[in-house]
């Protein structure tokens, strides 16, 4: 693992407090008042334990925090070392992105960068790179920036304040999985008011911290000096950098990508000749991210579309991390940059060349590199300089010579081998020498230049052993070469010291003429670099070597093939290794096949098995899993038979039969070989299939082998855990105890919660696939696993549109992801979706929007709808104003859970916000369930008792026979039934005067009768279709200046042509005109009244022309009574009179009251007033006082 | 956007892998030349009846044939799931052959799958239910499937000619598998396993009981066949005579191999009496059960953690785990289990190291998983 390689033993620099300045003077004063506070002591008991609760609650508190904290654990599946971290710059135009591009370039690389074009790739630390990336100032820009930063500098001018780009781009970044965000004000040279100064800063920082969260780091970059940001600065914000931890998106784990830093058109110049406009070739060169990538992957390029890839190609690094070797800081010829796009960088990689770009001040033949070089023996860099010289003036191409090194690399002329060796070794590894092995092998080469040829293999040895040390080492373009594992090799040659190699190479020879099988052991995976020195060696010291040496390459090359046949046999299409296999197979039935049970097989089995064999010959074979073959059993009564498996029993003997399940782990390497017999027909001798018997040793040993690599991938994940957040308070006790410590260790992990554990078991998950993945050599591995992150990759794309490359601008990266399983179709997506609270309208059903979902970016037709009590879906016409709600829409598919992002208006120069809604994807379908209420409405053509046919509700009878049995009613409330289709006679009349039947009449009940004046209706739900339609955004075939114009929306359309909306008249709203209702007076049949009781008979009483007796009648009184009468009149108007009299007198004295109340009102008023102001003025002066002096 | 391009295979070889994987990665295929050379080309009952299945699981599906049945389009849809679902299995062909393909179906479904199968449960040529309740069930629970849900209900046993068998099957669904490292094979540490008979003596079964018995008895104590012996229909004797056999030897690490038989009149066979007939007559009981403790012993000698039969569902499983290495341990590769490979890596991408281990005889294959997840199940 290069990860954890001096991560651990780093040592820092203590920590020098200042002696003198201002911020000694500051700290030696709050050391005094320390002092002084302790001297005093104010309150001993402040801090001492007090209340019960208070410590409860407190305790809680810390503990929820805790939980808010943790986060499910991801399984970060990048095993190779990391890929440069993406640092996006952003912000609105003219803040002075390119500026400090420029001056973080300069800061690192001592370059100065004269234009920013494209990612610039440059080596920050020992550990880390870093890709710098501005973004453009457009929509689609900055959408595509956000999927690919690790890091986004947001940069702000603090003389203007925020702009709706920085909002816009955080928006984005939300939805894209929210990578490291850091805020950087620039301008603030132009605050001359330095208070001014300081509350901006603290008013922006308020600003940021709402926005992302509190606490959120704003770097400020006070002016320029000779137009560049000052160094102090920057050298702090890169220490900000530096330090920075980029936690795993999810995402981007789950999907490959590229972020293209070289990009080439591959198209043949001939058919671009003729045809200027055909679709090119294209190659995309760039570091892979995110996780691993297969061959056969489909990738979607930003702004083009979709392709498969026609070719990936693993690439050198070009921009490679200096060597582990302990060291501080970086040497300045690591400070490397890699910057193609902007014309920079010394090295270019292809496939099958490397460009070397020197600049002639750079070139140096003197000896500047001695120092270097005098640290590792010998004085290799004289050899690498006269190699540079050579290759400076050189003759004949690269490739011709690799051609000839290749013909003579078995000859046994090594001269030119040597000479053309370290070339290559120069081209892969560019200016840096840094490989270990590389080193390794260049000191073997110069020993080999100086010794004989004995010393040769003697030395080749030593140093093959070496690197048999090393793990893995990459070896990259230009030469070939294959991994050099030695296995067996520590047993015999590289124990014993150098002085005798001699010796131990004549023992190996021994070795191979006595078992070939222990020869091939050796030489599994050996590079067929030792198998021309071994024979070299032979050829020397036996006479008989030539015998030899074929014997043993015979014995390797069939070693070699058992290898791999399995996986061929399997895999292989060559139709002789399957007829080989198929052969092979029927020969062992036949082998074991016994005389007596034939009971079981069926006529004719014998053939058909043959035939169908192993080769796909018959493409129609029968679909069976299970192959039980009855003809070929033994007899398992037989005690030899049953004996051979009675290991496999717990019955039998425990140890031999653990001894099966061990991993062959340490042995495979080995082992392999020895699968496959094989007859050497030269020598006539057989070579067995020698199983060694080390059972001897007894299963325990094994066993204990087993729990030693249990225990030591355990300890790899908790080292790396313990790695991952070293900061945190709890280390990792070492074990010490070798038998329980794993266990031990366990137990205490399963204590400290849920939470570590599955911490553990992802680590533990990791470090079995490193460790599976290890043991596979490097062809297999891309096979399986695919290209590694962090890999430099060079892809090839066919058939893309030539718009591409004439419209091809570096400061718009490209960026290529793959495409995930399934990923490529198309259907309806539901989202969950909410109108962006800066939006200023809500969003219209139907009108296309732009999403942006996962890599891509595409506009599509909406429709809105919410989800019912009851799980319907019912259609929105317009987004609701502040609640979530569902959008259905189609298009290319994406995993649930994927953020959404929703544009309208991809022009600059709109003001407001563009963001419209963001949402994320709950799930896909293939059919879009949302529906709308209908209303049918009909009126009765003929209404029977309680029975009445409608018409105009339905159109067809088949329409009407969709809907019996279906619910209606009338305005008047009235509830009723569908029942069938009208019959022609009842219902059409028209049909009788002899023109044509009318359809979609309807035969309904009703609870009761209803009136020809009443209206009749159905209400129902109809399914609403989302429209299938998406287009991608196509902005990397156009101008980047032009907008991209896709489906406009109908206002849009309405405004371009002038239209009005469209009124339905019906909907206007009117005032109400209600006549008074005139109702005839009620007759009642003469028939009919004759035979009501009278009681409810109409009484016909004919109008009386005289007043009744008692209105006519007059009153006499007696003389009594009339005296009494005219008294209480008097009475009465005696005490009206004296009530009037006294109303009168109350009237007059209210209103003298009234007036004098008003009176002293305005005099109260005015006092008042004056009092008020005398007040306000105290206050006013008071304040203006204190004013003074807090800015006094 | 609107053409579909197939993924064109040929043959009707291996349909039901093709089919699963290309419904589970969601790619259309196109089989060409089915049976197209026979004397009656195009697809089998058996097959049609699995392209129901599918179509029945899936939403959206679009299969498509050609008139002689030799062409087939596939276009998969969503794998929804769900309760109160019935399909009848047919009689060519039996129970067995559906359930493989449809456990996987059932993981990766949107809902929890619970179906009714009909047809024949035991049949000789594909595992039968017990097999998959004893073996195949507790295999899955290695890729971190739960086992509460997995449920196989056998209501009635029905065997070749007229089936009348009946199971009900209930599958959780998962967000994914897990990967897997199952090299450890243990020791055979108990042998279980069920006799049936229907609609013959029940003397039958306890002849093969004996039998196997005896085989094993040599070897370990701890053997224990269970007896089912339906008789009537009630009890859930299928419409055919027939008896067979399912034993299941399980290992210290929890590894389960298992062989099974089943003894009935083919089709046919009963109404034409071709030489078959005298021929079935004459294996007696005890020689069944004679010949699968045989078959079975043979297997454990393989070695592996399961046995041949279920080598193509556990390659399934495998390339279906998240990106993660999984490395298991079989026997010698069975035909079934190479040609499962290949689709694999023809429709899925994923390719296996194989690596033989010569001391024991077996093969150890390690792959890194596709990555598979359930797309289709709703979040929250």
């Amino acid at each position: 693992m290069a990860m954890d390689s001096g991560a651990g033993e780093q040592s820092h620099r203590a920590h020098r407090s200042r002696q003198s300045g201002a911020s000694a003077k500051k700290k030696a004063k709050d050391k005094n008042k320390n002092q002084n506070s302790d001297q005093k002591q104010q309150n001993p008991k402040a801090f001492a334990f007090r209340s019960n609760a208070k410590a409860k609650r407190l305790q809680s508190r810390t503990v929820e925090k805790e939980q808010r904290r943790l986060h499910l654990p991801v399984m970060d599946r990048s095993y190779g070392e990391p890929p440069p971290f993406v640092v996006v710059v952003q912000g609105p135009p003219q803040v002075g992105k390119s500026l400090l591009i420029k001056t973080l370039v300069k800061h690192y690389t001592k370059h100065n960068l004269p234009e920013v074009r494209g990612p610039i790739t440059i080596v920050s630390g020992k550990q880390r790179r870093l890709q710098f990336v501005e973004c453009p100032n457009d929509i689609n820009g900055m959408i595509d920036a956000a999927k690919f930063a690790d890091l986004a500098l947001l940069l702000i001018d603090g003389s203007y304040g925020f702009e709706m780009e920085t909002f816009e781009f955080l928006n984005i970044l939300q939805v894209h999985g929210f990578p490291k965000v850091m805020g950087v004000l620039t301008h603030l040279d132009k605050f001359k008011d330095v208070k001014k100064l300081k509350k901006t800063k603290q008013r922006l920082k308020h600003r940021f911290w709402t926005e992302i969260y509190d606490g959120a780091k704003l770097f400020y970059l006070s002016g320029l000096i000779h137009g560049k940001y000052p160094k102090r600065e920057i050298h702090n914000l890169a220490r900000f950098i530096s330090v920075m931890k980029f936690p795993p998106l999810s995402w981007r784990t789950s999907h490959p990508y590229i972020l293209v830093d070289r990009f080439e058109d591959v198209t043949p110049p001939e058919r671009v000749q003729m045809n200027n406009k055909c679709d090119r070739n294209v190659t995309l060169y760039g570091y892979l991210r995110g996780c691993n990538m297969k061959k056969g992957t489909k990738v979607h390029i930003a702004g083009v579309g979709d392709f498969s890839l026609a070719g990936v190609t693993g690439l050198s690094d070009p921009c490679p991390l200096p060597s582990a070797a302990k060291k501080k800081g970086l040497r300045d010829k690591e400070k490397l940059f890699y910057a193609p796009m902007s014309g920079l960088g010394d090295l270019l990689y292809d496939k099958d060349a490397v460009y070397i770009n020197i600049n002639d001040h750079f070139v140096q033949y003197s000896k500047v590199d001695e120092m270097e070089g005098t640290t590792h023996k010998g004085n290799k860099w004289d050899v690498g300089e006269a190699l540079v010289k050579s290759l400076q003036n050189i003759k004949n191409p690269i490739d011709e010579k690799l051609e000839k090194s290749k013909i003579s690399l078995f000859s046994q002329n090594p001269k030119l081998i040597r000479d053309i060796e370290p070339l290559e070794r120069h081209q892969s590894d560019g200016e840096e020498d840094d490989n270990e092995f590389d080193e390794e092998s260049a000191d073997s080469d110069l020993d080999d230049s100086k010794s004989s040829d004995q010393d040769e293999g003697g030395n080749f040895d030593e140093g093959n052993a070496d690197a048999s040390v090393l793990e893995q080492v990459e070896f990259h373009s230009g030469r070939k070469r294959r991994k050099a594992i030695f296995s067996d090799g520590v047993d015999h040659s590289n124990l014993k010291g150098t002085d005798d190699e001699l010796e131990d190479d004549e023992d190996d020879d021994d070795k191979d003429e006595d078992d070939g099988s222990n020869d091939g052991t050796e030489s599994c995976s050996g590079s067929e670099f030792l198998d021309s020195d071994n024979d070299d060696l032979k050829s020397d010291e036996d006479g008989m070597g030539n015998i030899s040496k074929w014997r043993a390459s015979l014995v390797e090359r069939s070693s070699k093939k058992q290898n791999i046949n399995l996986m061929q046999l399997v895999y292989g299409k060559s139709a002789s290794a399957s007829n080989a296999s198929a052969n092979e197979v029927q020969d062992d039935s036949e082998n074991e096949e016994s005389d007596e049970d034939d009971f079981f097989k069926p006529k004719g089995q014998r053939e058909k098995s043959l035939k169908e064999g192993l080769d796909g010959g018959n493409i129609n074979t029968e679909d069976c899993s299970k192959s039980t073959n009855f003809s070929s059993l033994k007899n398992w009564k037989d005690e030899e038979v049953y004996e051979s498996v009675r290991d496999r029993f717990t019955t039998g003997d425990w140890s031999k039969g653990a001894l099966r399940d061990r991993m062959p782990e340490a042995r495979t390497e080995e082992e392999d070989d020895m699968v496959g017999d094989f007859e050497d027909l030269e020598v006539g001798e057989k070579f067995g299939s020698h199983k060694e018997d080390d059972s001897s040793n007894g299963g325990i040993q094994k066993e204990d082998d087993d729990a030693i690599e249990e225990r030591r991938l355990k300890k790899l994940a908790l080292r790396s855990k313990f790695d991952a957040h070293y900061d945190g308070s709890e280390a990792p006790e070492e074990e010490t105890d070798k038998q329980h410590g794993g266990k031990f260790h366990r137990s205490q992990e399963n204590d400290s919660g849920y939470y570590d554990k599955l911490k553990e078991e992802i680590e533990l998950q990791k470090q079995i696939n490193i460790a599976e993945l290890e043991d596979l050599d490097e062809t297999t591995r891309l096979e399986i696993e695919g290209f590694r992150t962090g890999m430099y990759l060079r892809l090839e794309v066919h058939d893309v549109p030539f718009e591409m490359i004439e419209y091809f601008d570096p400061c718009h990266p490209i960026l290529v992801g793959g495409i995930g399983l399934g990923e490529d179709n198309v259907g309806y997506m539901q989202t969950r979706l909410k109108r962006h609270r800066w939006h200023k309208k809500v969003l219209k059903t139907r009108d296309p929007i732009i999403v942006s979902i996962g890599w891509r970016r595409y506009q599509t037709t909406p429709v809105y709808a919410i989800e019912d009590q009851n799980g319907r879906h019912r259609m929105l016409k317009y987004t609701p104003e502040h609640m979530h709600c569902l959008a259905m829409f189609w298009g290319p598919l994406a995993p649930p859970k994927t953020g959404v992002l929703a544009v309208q208006n991809l022009s600059n120069n709109q003001a407001s916000f563009r963001v419209i809604a963001t949402a994320y994807i709950l799930e896909f379908n293939h059919a879009a369930r949302i529906v709308k209420k209908i209303k049918l409405v009909g009126h009765p053509c003929k209404i029977f008792k309680k029975t009445a046919l409608v018409k105009d509700m339905f159109t067809s009878d088949l329409e009407v026979a969709r809907f019996e049995g279906a619910a209606i009613r009338t305005v008047s409330g009235i509830r009723g039934q569908v029942k069938k289709a009208a019959k022609e006679e009842i219902g059409n009349r028209p049909k009788k005067k002899g023109g044509q039947p009318r359809e979609g009449i309807a035969r309904c009940t009703f609870e009761d009768r209803i009136l020809m004046s009443d209206i009749v209706f159905l209400r129902a739900w109809t399914q609403v279709e989302v429209p299938q339609f998406y287009n991608p955004l196509t902005t990397s075939l156009q101008p980047r200046e032009k907008t991209w114009q896709g489906m406009k929306t109908v206002a849009e359309l309405r405004r371009e042509h002038n239209l009005a909306v469209p009124v339905n008249k019906d909907s206007l709203y009117k005032p109400i005109e209600r006549k008074p209702r005139k109702f005839n007076p009620l007759v009642i049949p003469k028939a009919l009244q004759a035979d009501l009781p009278f009681e409810s008979k109409p009484k016909n009483i004919p109008h009386r022309k005289r007043p009744l007796l008692e209105d006519r009648r007059a009153v006499v009184m007696e003389p009594h009574e009339r005296k009494v009468h005219a008294l209480v009149q008097h009475l009465q108007l005696i005490r009206n009179d004296k009530m009037k009299k006294r109303k009168l007198k109350e009237e007059q004295k209210r209103k003298e009251v009234e007036t004098e109340r008003a009176k002293d009102e305005q005099v109260l008023r005015k006092r008042r007033r004056e009092e008020r102001q005398e007040r306000y003025r105290e206050q006013d002066k008071l304040k203006k006082k204190m004013r003074r002096h807090a800015e006094g | 956007m609107g053409k579909i391009t197939y993924t064109k295979l040929k043959g009707s070889q291996n349909m039901r892998q093709r089919l699963l994987l290309a419904t589970l990665k969601s790619t259309p295929i196109l089989i060409e030349d089915i049976h197209a050379d026979d004397t009656l080309p195009g697809l089998r009952p058996h097959e049609i009846s699995l392209l129901h299945l599918f179509e029945k699981l899936t939403d959206d599906c679009v299969v498509e044939i050609n008139e002689t049945g030799t062409k087939l389009k596939y276009k998969p849809g969503i794998i929804v799931g769900g309760s109160n679902m019935v399909h009848d299995c047919g009689l060519t062909r039996a129970i067995g052959y559906f359930l493989e393909p449809l456990i996987l179906l059932g993981l990766f479904s949107r809902k929890p799958l619970a179906i009714i199968l009909k047809g024949i449960t035991n049949d000789s040529k594909d595992p039968s239910v017990d097999t998959f309740r004893s073996t195949t069930f507790p295999m899955l629970k290695h890729f971190g499937v739960p086992s509460e849900g997995l449920k196989l209900e056998i209501k009635s046993r029905g065997v070749s000619p007229h089936g009348g068998g009946e199971v009900h099957l209930s599958i959780p669904n998962v967000q994914q598998l897990t990967a897997t490292m199952w090299t450890d094979e243990g020791m055979v540490k108990r042998i279980r396993g069920e006799a049936f008979t229907t609609r013959v003596s029940p003397q039958l079964g306890n002849e093969m009981i004996y039998a196997a018995r005896g085989i094993f008895n040599s070897l370990l104590p701890d053997v224990y066949i269970a007896s089912d012996y339906r008789k009537r229909l009630e009890t859930g004797s299928g419409n055919s005579p027939g008896y067979g056999i399912s034993l299941v030897a399980e290992t210290t690490s929890g590894c389960c191999i298992s062989a099974d038989t089943t003894i009935s009149y083919t089709r046919g066979e009963e109404a034409e009496d071709i030489e078959g007939e005298d021929k079935k007559e004459m294996i007696p009981a005890a020689d069944v059960g004679e010949r699968i403790a045989s078959v079975l012993l043979e297997e454990i000698e393989k070695g592996g953690v399961v046995d041949s039969t279920h080598q193509g569902l556990l390659f399934l499983l495998c390339a279906l785990c998240p990106k993660d290495v999984s490395k298991v341990r079989v026997g010698k590769l069975s035909p079934y289990g190479i040609e499962t490979l290949r689709q694999i890596k023809d429709l899925l991408d994923v390719q296996f190291v194989i690596k033989p281990d010569p001391s024991t005889g077996t093969v150890i294959l390690k792959c890194w998983g596709s990555g598979m997840k359930n797309l289709s199940r709703k979040t929250t």
